[in-house]
């Protein structure tokens, strides 16, 4: 079957290596509050109450763990199968609507239980969640299928 | 919807493997299709039905609901 929305399937290990990093890296920066020197980046100039110029500096570590969350995520996600059919499009698509329900179940239930910055930072685990809730499902199916297979003959 | 799909590879002595690889699908459809658990598109059905030389008919059949 054709699918012309998918990603080749090597990009597959290449996200999987991608995710790895970004994973650790985003786990390090929200864990231990810590960001590194080589990150830290002019992107402006402000002018203070005194008149004067001063540059201003902003630390890009989050910016590049978070997109390259979503990236790796996305190749992930949706890259093509080794062997791609019509039963694992099935698969893909009941994770897909799967996911979108979890996701927005604990969106709901976070809309009263979260308030102010705490409900910041759900928002941006959310921007992330949907994807994680898919990648998770898909996985666990496929492989429920192929344990399945190795009892028969 | 019932099928025979694995009487009918009896009868032609191929394996799951082998039927996968005749109609271009992975063995885990297969074994799916067998077990009555993914209903296969008309593509697919029509594909089987060729490999085996039987009319679909003959291969599916509904079920009372």
């Amino acid at each position: 079957m054709k699918t012309n929305y998918l990603f080749p399937y090597k990009l597959k290990k290449i996200a999987l290596f991608i995710l790895l990093f970004s994973f650790l890296g985003a786990t390090y920066i929200t864990v231990f509050e810590y960001n590194p020197d080589i990150t830290n980046i002019k992107t402006g100039e402000y002018i203070t109450n005194k008149g004067e110029v001063k540059p201003h500096y902003e630390n890009i570590a989050n910016e590049i763990v978070g997109m390259s969350l979503i990236v790796s995520l996305l190749l992930l996600a949706f890259s093509k199968e080794k062997e791609e059919d019509e039963y694992i499009s099935k698969i893909r698509l009941e994770s897909l609507v799967w996911a979108v329900y979890i996701n927005y179940g604990l969106l709901l239930i976070a809309f009263v239980l979260f308030y102010d910055e705490d409900f910041l930072s759900v928002m941006i685990y959310n921007m992330f969640t949907l994807l994680l809730f898919f990648n998770i499902r898909f996985q666990y199916y496929k492989f429920k299928m192929r344990k399945e297979l190795s009892y028969e003959k | 919807m019932k099928n025979n799909i694995k009487v009918q590879r009896a009868i032609k002595d191929i394996t799951q493997a082998e039927l996968a690889k005749l109609i271009g699908v992975s063995r885990q459809t297969i074994n799916a299709m067998e077990k009555g658990k993914y209903v296969p598109s008309t593509v697919l059905a029509l594909k089987l039905s060729r490999l085996f030389g039987k009319h679909v008919n003959e291969i599916f059949e509904l079920e009372n609901e």
